[in-house]
């Protein structure tokens, strides 16, 4: 599964930890996402999508070797 | 993500103040002639000996659990499925030692004393390994 947190963070402006804060994460956690290290729940993507407005599959996005 | 069964965040240094006090505790009591029940037949229940045994034991065991399994201090998903991949970690390495010292040791006391703090010191050794890379990763890129 990939990501577009990065991307979308650039377009809304806030940093790794303003969205953490946002969500109620650590700014680890973010980090790790945001570099496919780790696969957050389903209930934090979707916590994560809501912050950016977006539906949840603009956001994550199934790979084929998933 | 809520965590139950643990302790808040400043239990942890209480925690490594037990573990640190122990070190005087049991030094202490040695110098006065005590030595590790273990170490010697059996002198019945509640003597000195065996009380010795049960208040060092006790600060250095009581201790190191509140060091592990006190809160972060934001403790959320990632830390939660850190830590229950450190205590599987920490339970299976506690059996391999344990199985290998049970053919290899004929000193069964010992063994006690093994699998009181095996379990505990890797688990707490590997959380924190684990939580130190996540960090250094972090500051990497800044």
């Amino acid at each position: 599964m990939k990501n577009n947190i990065r991307v979308e963070r650039a377009i809304k402006n806030i940093t790794q930890g303003e969205l953490a804060e946002q969500v109620g994460v650590s700014r680890q956690t973010i980090n790790t996402i945001e570099s496919n290290k780790y696969v957050p729940s389903t209930i934090l993507a979707l916590k994560i999508a809501r912050v950016f407005g977006k539906a949840l599959e603009e956001v994550f996005i199934l790979e084929d070797g998933d | 993500m809520k965590s139950k069964f643990l302790f808040p965040y400043w239990c942890r240094y209480l925690g490594w103040g037990l573990v640190i006090l122990h070190v005087p505790l049991s030094m202490f009591g040695r110098s006065h002639g005590m030595v590790n029940v273990l170490d010697k037949p059996s002198t019945g229940l509640f003597t000195g000996e065996h009380l010795f045994f049960i208040y060092t034991s006790l600060v250095m065991v009581s201790g190191l659990f509140l060091a592990a399994f006190s809160r972060e201090k934001v403790e959320d998903e990632q830390i939660w499925q850190v830590r229950l991949d450190s205590l599987r970690w920490a339970i299976f390495v506690n059996y391999v030692v344990l199985i290998i010292s049970l053919v290899f040791i004929e000193d069964v006391g010992h063994m006690l004393d093994l699998n009181l703090y095996v379990p505990l010191v890797f688990f707490i050794i590997r959380f924190r390994w684990v939580i130190y890379r996540l960090n250094r990763s972090l500051s990497r890129e800044g």
